[in-house]
């Protein structure tokens, strides 16, 4: 006897059908839906207790945050100063574990899509678009973070602490540091650099080949900065979302953009993937300046080897965008009594003074230090300066805030495109 | 009847037996299918979809739309095709020189499968610090004066064509070819090749007439898992990939992490061309097999 190919190919579909459905099955009998999500869930059982019954519940659990590893110096912070210390005081087990941006945002969707009430982190490093995206699919559990007894001296007065990208935190998230975005150079490649947008162009094209920026989102940052620097001023673009606004203002960036191809590296051809790529380039002598959200990096980055010690922070007067960092609590998180602990310690005077050392992370406060009791107080003002940081009045006077997450959506896309279809048009003359 | 009772045990332990081999195919391709089957639902907007989002096939026809979309395909497969070529080329080389079994041959055989264990993220960040502006091959070239400046080398890294990225791949990929070429020497080729030139065929004769077509044979599966691979490759292509166009697993990567939540789902449609990419190279392969005249030496 012999199988013939019909008999084969019966065979392949029963036996190929039989283990899908079966997954199939087993998946939507994990989605079954039993209850509020459990982060949402957690938040309004201790909605009314006071703050010591939120830290008995969190005692002696895990805490799992979902957060960017991808600098040495944050990690250190967050696996060899903050855990040891959670550990000690409530014994909570911090587990900070690779997750960022946008892929935060898809993991709940997943997550959601499965139907579990408890998903697998508890606290998540968030902001801008991230948190409107999150917060749009209601993805995050709150509100929570203005019970935390640190986040009575959060600097309220401060419109770049108080909002996220324009947006009310509104409880659903806490606000952890703040940082300002700064262009990298080598004060011994490039003693006298520009200072201004205008004088940056001038100084591209006089030095073919020696700038770019990347395609994340210190590039998309230093776009924004264009969008405000080349049309009147952020004053412009604040209130939310405006398509025609935008788009008349797009127009300028491409276009100022567009005059310096033939001068940027690689005659703007093809342009760096990240600010880790940018780093190395400018450490290698490629191009002769990086750029980073924070305007601190390149003092760790310098202590770390992986830029020059050389290497300086420098701010456009055309204002650079400042922007505050949050923690928030997805909806479905297995332990949102643990996170708001966690993200209570995270705020409080003595982790924020940590985190500000230069030596550490030279991560802005979030907190009004004139505020904060002594002897908080007075060790914000003894805090050791790094003479390679900007100083404080300088970055004040040339910080502008971030606007509607929007903007910052809208022109990533948008250049990709632009900058395709203008290198074809290049390339075909 | 006593005689054909042993033939029916014999059919139905062997209709067992090939029931048996199907349910552990199907258990095997099943995670693949599944993942299919999601990604085709993602593409649609039926899972993973954002709230506000409809079923509909509104997505799949936008990206299919896009310049940029099939600028990615057509340069990876070039990336592909031009990888696995190079790599099939320097196999071919190394298993045809180093066939014997002196010690020189055993060491060629050795050295040239050195980058097989290696992970494709170290291969890569190997060709950034070989190729790159400000690389070790720049820097040969400044202390020889050929070049002054980093910007004077030519463009290996991140650069369009992506010569780069299919030199690091054709590299890694080389030693797994060459070793299934050797193998596939080592246990088919003296003999025939021995009669050839006992025939008075010359050493290229025998290797158009012999050593090729047996070992293009015998590749052929190889040469279609390493294509495949190499059409996929992700950590490779971060490294040294240019902007534009985005080789097609960064551009799933780049859609995935968008800060548009809108467009997270166009990176289900992007797996899925590359799935697409993969399924065609394994049916052109099954096609050409079914058609090959087998090879007799």
């Amino acid at each position: 006897m012999h199988f013939d190919s019909l008999t084969v190919r019966r065979h392949v579909t029963r036996l190929v059908t039989v283990p899908v459905l079966a997954v199939l099955a087993g998946l939507a009998a994990c989605g079954a839906h039993d209850g509020l999500p459990a982060g949402q869930a957690d938040i309004d059982a201790v909605r009314g207790l006071p703050w010591d019954s939120v830290v008995g519940r969190a005692r002696g659990t895990e805490v799992v945050w979902r957060m960017w590893r991808g600098d040495p110096s944050i990690n250190a912070y967050v696996d060899g100063w903050v855990a040891p210390r959670l550990r000690e005081r409530y014994g909570i087990a911090l587990r900070a574990v690779d997750g960022h941006g946008p892929e935060l945002v898809n993991q709940l969707v997943v997550e959601r899509g499965s139907g579990r009430r408890a998903g697998t982190a508890s606290l998540l490093w968030i902001n801008g678009e991230t948190f409107a995206n999150l917060r749009k699919e209601g993805l995050l559990a709150g509100p929570w973070a203005t019970r935390l007894p640190s986040a009575a001296f959060v600097d309220t007065a401060s419109p770049i602490v108080r909002r996220d990208f324009e947006q009310d935190p509104a409880g659903f998230e806490s606000p952890w540091g703040r940082v300002q975005f700064a262009l990298i150079y080598d004060t011994l490649r490039t003693p006298l650099p520009p200072r201004s947008v205008a004088d940056l162009a001038e100084w591209i094209r006089a030095h073919p080949g020696r700038f770019t920026f990347d395609q994340g989102f210190a590039g998309t940052t230093f776009q924004k900065i264009l969008l405000y620097a080349l049309n009147g001023g952020v004053s412009r673009f604040q209130g939310g979302f405006d398509s025609t606004r935008y788009i008349d203002a797009r127009v300028n960036v491409f276009a100022w953009l567009d005059s310096l191809r033939p001068f940027l590296w690689r005659r703007g051809e093809t342009f760096p993937p990240d600010v880790a790529a940018m780093h190395r380039l400018f450490a290698n002598d490629e191009i002769d300046f990086s750029m980073s959200n924070n305007q601190n990096e390149v003092i760790t980055k310098a202590d770390h080897g992986v830029l020059p010690r050389t290497a300086s922070p420098l701010l456009l007067r055309d204002g650079t965008i400042a922007n505050t960092h949050f923690v928030g609590i997805p909806f479905n998180a297995p332990n949102a009594a643990g996170a708001m602990v966690v993200a209570d310690f995270l705020l409080s005077a003595e982790a924020q003074l940590e985190k500000q050392r230069p030596g550490v992370w030279a991560d802005g406060t979030v907190l009004d230090v004139a505020r904060l009791p002594e002897p908080w107080r007075g060790r914000f003002a003894r805090l050791g300066t790094d003479p390679r940081q900007l100083p404080r009045d300088s970055l004040a006077r040339y910080a502008v805030p971030e606007v509607s997450p929007r903007y910052h959506e809208l022109i990533a896309a948008d250049w990709r495109a632009h900058a395709s279809a203008f290198t074809r048009r290049e390339g075909a003359r | 009847m006593s005689r054909d009772a042993p033939l029916a045990a014999h059919a139905v332990n062997r209709r067992r037996g090939k029931s048996a081999g199907l349910l552990a195919a199907a258990l095997l391709a099943a995670p693949v299918l599944v993942g299919l089957a999601y990604a085709i639902g993602a593409s649609l907007g039926v899972v993973a979809a954002a709230n506000d989002s409809q079923p509909s096939l509104a997505r799949i026809a936008r990206v299919l739309g896009e310049r940029a979309t099939w600028d990615s395909v057509l340069w990876t497969l070039w990336v592909a095709a031009s990888a696995t070529g190079l790599a099939v080329v320097g196999a071919v080389a190394v298993a045809v020189a180093f066939r014997g079994h002196a010690r020189g041959d055993r060491v060629g055989r050795a050295l040239a499968a050195l980058p097989l264990p290696m992970p494709h993220l170290v291969a890569g960040m190997l060709g950034v610090w070989l190729l790159g502006q400000s690389g070790i091959a720049a820097r040969a070239a400044f202390a020889l004066g050929l070049i002054v400046r980093p910007a004077e080398m030519p463009p290996l890294v991140y650069d369009r064509l992506g010569v780069g990225l299919v030199l690091t791949l054709a590299w890694k990929e080389m030693a797994f070819l060459a070793i299934v070429s050797s193998a596939l020497l080592a246990t088919r080729g003296a003999a025939a090749e021995e009669a050839a030139r006992t025939l008075g065929a010359s050493p290229w004769e025998t290797f158009r007439r012999v050593t090729w077509p047996l070992l293009w044979r015998g590749l052929a599966p190889a040469v279609v898992a390493v294509f495949v691979f190499v059409a996929g490759n992700y950590e490779a292509a971060a490294l040294l990939a240019p902007s534009d166009p985005l080789a097609l697993p960064l551009l799933v990567a780049q859609r995935a992490t968008d800060p548009d939540l809108a467009r997270h789902a166009d990176a289900y449609v992007a797996s899925v061309l590359l799935l697409v990419i993969a399924s065609a190279a394994v049916a052109a392969h099954e096609w050409v097999r079914a058609r090959w005249e087998p090879f007799v030496p």
